[in-house]
């Protein structure tokens, strides 16, 4: 168990920063999440942290120490790869003994743990199986397994979920979840998949361009998104985006003529133009805001979403519940509830509303 | 109708690749068969076999010992270079260290050094250590045509390898050495049968230094042997014999072939390197 | 494949990983040195000396000598121009039929396996043993060949073809033609089903005639491969020893430079001269390969990261 430090972590490859000045405490027994685009450098910051990588600069603590130099098996750390990476000419119990056999641990030190592992996991009756005899999630359970035996420190997940069917990862989230919850160490957990992220993290760190962009509990980044980039990567469907103006009362001025009072607004000057951002789950159909005509409407059974283009021929998207008797093509208002919206100005930063 | 035509000629044409390779060597076990005036008279299949020529290459020179040396050689060379090249390949296809590119081109570039190019070095060299006429010389001399192959071979299949494979190791608390032995040997496995299946027909085919390298009878390769097989007068060479000889030789060289065929072609695929 | 060399401030944990990788190829490397680095100095300075075989250690520098020699030589430029016709001919022969063998092999049709296997068979017989199998066949008096010709008329007596001089290149040729085709042919192979199927779909939707798709499709997908193949079958090609040596002996018709080399090195004991012959080969063999890279035709070090 250990709280894990980064202080101004950054990464080169040859000409590009991978990892750009990452300052991050994950508190001990917390589950962080990384999550972020495809490219952004979330990987990178994790096999950091495993020693799989070098910083080329800042400093790595685990409980104020620094591990910078150690080799990764000396961190404590325990690690399960996006390929799962179980050695495939072992079988499930070398598998999971290997990495101990190396402690110096005896024979029956070694025999012990991978058979409490293997209960935990449920995977005691595999332990004689090849990899390849194995089905997706088990081999899944094998390579986290594999991390339990070692009862590292720090847990460290690369994108462990990716290569399983939607069914399959369901039900691992949930297992992985649990077992955080009965083992109670620190966990890394690299994601793309941000319902992954809001389901398993106490915090998420939300990873842009190789720097970080926001780190908080999972509703804190969806209720208080800090800058655009976050409030559009958190949410599904995305965040509506529109362009308005800042009345500098308290309004803004919509584009369709309309002004609508958002308590952020006050922090912008008259006349600077926002972005005003709405979730599609805000958006209210039938309100008098804005005007637009439905383009598309995709009936999802639980819910639909209706796109709508509207006057000035900006698109936004709203989710109204399945049994919505809206038709493709048909005029409607919309209504944007003040206290929903967000409002970012020309840098992408969120404006505050005041207390 | 076209159709059938079509079949037709692909099967004609199957049957002269087919006759083309391999004729020649069953001409050579026909002749093998034959003794006395038998052999001068051009047959296409066995009339009054015998074995005779396959008892009288044991009995008329030490070719039994002659096959012992060119297995021995063989085997000498193929563990040794197989040795020598998985940790070298490990380094190559794994690690960047400066110099790699380089290094790998310097052991392409010895692979195409012609035999001939060292054989007064090779010959002062072999001499110098003591190792001339021996095994071991010419397992020692056969280094500069196996290792190339082998390194560039296994590294090719290394690189195959997932890197995370590799992490999951080093995370595990695995060194370099318990790396290359413990998780990636295993899994080369295939690919070491291939390449040391090829380095071994090399070694075993193997002519120039073997002939220039040995003197005695009792020191020779299988080929050598082959090559300086001479009957009662100088023009009189003892076709009977040295056909016996060539299809005892060529025999379980053709099973490793039927068998592995699917291997040495990828083996050879991944290295194009030694004909 | 230099882009992922480490930063010049490593870490202690990279620079270990390095100390490693040094450590595992230093053997390797200690060996290469020794049979090929060291014996190839020794060659190319012998080539400068008077040195005989029985006692190279007392060898003299005589300069230039054992060049002039090989110039005034007309049996060594006899030995230049065969091998250089032995490359060129064989190795072209070999392309278009291994390529022609190749799409044969590459149409699906039942026992394929076993014709691919079949066709591996010249490869794996011993040099040495080919060259006795097709000596015995290309017997003047005896012979399998001879005896098929005039059974069918087209000679009217029999032919030395290993011993008349006007024949004997061509009959080593023709047996370097049987033992090696087979062996470009299943390299082409490989090449050959590597190919996209969507492209040969696409022109036959387009209806493209065979033989365009051959030369605009099939030949630019297997360009790379062919490329590779040729190139090193040319190089196997230059140093030609076994062959010539055991179907032919020492005749000037046929000697090659590695044969000359060897004669005047074993044969007649004049380690100079005969390591000058051998430096020569080298170097025709060392500027064929640094062409061939420098013309961007064959990337050897493709992939490797």
């Amino acid at each position: 168990m250990a709280e894990v430090t980064l202080k101004g972590v950054g990464k080169r490859f040859g000409a590009t920063d991978a990892v750009k000045d990452v300052n991050l405490t994950v508190a001990d027994r917390e589950f962080a999440v990384f999550v972020g685009p495809s490219g952004c450098g979330k990987s990178t910051l994790l096999r950091l942290i495993a020693g799989l990588e070098e910083a080329s600069t800042g400093e790595l603590l685990f409980d104020g120490q620094r591990v910078d130099h150690l080799a990764p098996a000396r961190r404590g750390i325990a690690m399960v790869f996006q390929s799962y990476a179980l050695y495939p000419h072992m079988t499930v119990y070398d598998n999971m003994a290997f990495g101990l056999r190396r402690t110096g641990l005896d024979r029956q030190g070694v025999e012990k743990r991978v058979k409490a592992a293997a209960d935990t996991l449920q995977i005691a009756h595999l332990l004689d199986r090849k990899p390849k005899a194995l089905s997706g999630g088990q081999r899944q359970r094998v390579a986290i397994g594999r991390a339990i035996v070692r009862e590292p420190r720090v847990f460290l997940f690369d994108e462990p979920l990716s290569n399983l069917d939607a069914a399959l990862r369901v039900q691992m989230r949930v297992e992985i979840k649990r077992l955080h919850a009965a083992l109670g160490t620190t966990m890394v957990y690299v994601t793309h998949d941000q319902v992954e992220a809001m389901t398993l993290a106490d915090r998420m760190v939300v990873l842009n361009d190789g720097a970080v962009e926001q780190v908080g509990a999972p509703l804190d980044l969806y209720h208080r998104p800090r800058n655009r980039f976050v409030a559009g990567f958190i949410g599904s469907p995305r965040m509506n985006f529109l362009d308005v103006t800042a009345g500098g009362d308290g309004t803004v001025a919509l584009a369709g003529g309309g002004w609508l009072p958002v308590p952020a607004a006050e922090r912008a000057a008259g006349g600077q133009p926002l972005a005003l951002g709405i979730r599609p789950e805000h958006v209210v159909l039938g309100g008098s805001d804005l005007e637009g005509r439905a383009v598309l409407v995709e009936r999802l059974g639980g819910g639909t979403l209706v796109h709508l283009e509207l006057a000035d021929g900006a698109t936004l998207t709203a989710a109204t519940d399945g049994a919505s008797p809206v038709r493709g093509g048909e005029p409607l208002g919309v209504g944007l509830p003040p206290p929903s919206c967000h409002l970012f100005d020309g840098a992408g930063l969120a404006l505050e509303a005041p207390p | 109708m076209r159709r059938t035509a079509a079949r037709l000629g692909l099967w004609l044409l199957v049957a002269a690749i087919v006759v083309f390779a391999v004729f020649p060597f069953y001409y050579a076990v026909v002749t093998s068969l034959k003794t006395g005036s038998g052999l001068f008279r051009v047959d296409y299949w066995p009339i009054d076999a015998t074995l005779a020529n396959y008892l009288a290459v044991f009995r008329e020179q030490p070719f039994g010992r002659n096959i012992l040396n060119s297995m021995g050689v063989a085997a000498l060379t193929v563990a040794v270079s197989l040795a020598l090249a998985l940790a070298a390949a490990y380094a190559c296809a794994r690690v960047a260290f400066r110099g790699r590119g380089l290094l790998l081109m310097s052991i392409l570039s010895v692979s195409m050094f012609p035999q001939v190019a060292v054989l007064s070095g090779m010959f002062e060299l072999i001499r110098g250590l003591g190792l001339y006429n021996s095994l071991p010389g010419l397992a020692l001399s056969y280094m500069i045509f196996t290792l190339p192959f082998t390194v560039w071979v296994l590294t090719t299949f290394m690189r195959e390898l997932p890197k995370e494979l590799e992490e999951a190791a080093i995370v595990d608390g695995a060194g370099p050495w318990t790396v290359v032995t413990r998780v990636f040997l295993p899994l080369l496995a295939p690919a070491l049968a291939a390449t040391g299946l090829l380095a071994f027909i090399a070694a075993w085919n193997e002519f120039l230094f073997a002939l220039t390298f040995t003197l005695s009878n009792e020191q020779r390769t299988v080929p050598v042997a082959i090559a300086l097989m001479s009957g009662a007068s100088r023009h009189e060479l003892p076709w009977g014999n040295i056909m016996a000889a060539s299809v005892i030789v060529t025999v379980p060289l053709i099973a490793l072939v039927l068998v592995f065929q699917r291997r040495i072609v990828a083996g050879l695929a991944a290295g194009a390197v030694k004909g | 494949m230099w882009s992922s060399e480490p930063p010049a401030a490593a870490s202690p944990l990279t620079r270990a990983r390095v100390r490693a990788a040094w450590a595992f190829v230093t053997p390797m490397l200690a060996v290469l040195a020794l049979v090929a680095g060291w014996p190839l100095l020794r060659t190319v300075w012998l080539g400068f000396t008077d040195a005989e075989l029985a006692g190279m250690g007392d060898a003299t520098w005589v300069g230039l000598d054992n060049y002039r020699i090989l110039v005034g030589d007309g049996t060594w430029w006899r030995a230049v121009g065969n091998t250089v016709w032995f490359t060129v001919v064989s190795v072209a022969l070999e392309t278009v039929l291994g390529l022609a063998i190749a799409l044969v092999l590459a149409a699906p049709f039942p026992g394929r396996g076993l014709a691919r296997a079949a066709v591996l068979v010249p490869w794996a017989i011993p040099t040495i043993v080919s060259a006795k199998m097709w000596g015995w066949m290309l017997h003047d008096q005896f012979g399998l060949i001879n005896d098929a010709l005039l059974g069918l008329g087209l000679i009217a007596e029999p032919v030395a073809w290993t011993a008349d001089p006007d024949l004997a290149l061509w009959a080593v040729i023709a047996v370097d033609v049987w033992k090696t085709t087979p062996f470009m042919a299943l390299l082409l192979l490989a090449a050959l089903q590597m190919r996209p199927r969507e492209c040969y779909e696409a022109a036959r939707v387009d209806g493209i005639h065979p033989v365009v798709v051959f030369f605009r499709v099939t030949l630019p997908l297997i360009r790379p491969a062919l490329v590779v193949a040729v190139v090193f079958r040319a190089l196997d090609a230059l140093r030609v020893f076994d062959l010539i040596y055991v179907l032919t002996s020492n005749s000037e018709a046929t000697m090659s430079m590695s044969v000359y080399a060897r004669q005047q090195l074993i044969d007649f004991q004049d380690a100079g001269v005969g390591s000058a012959a051998a430096t020569l080969l080298f170097l025709v063999v060392a500027v064929f390969t640094v062409i061939t890279i420098m013309a961007g035709r064959l990337d050897i070090t493709e992939g490797a990261r």
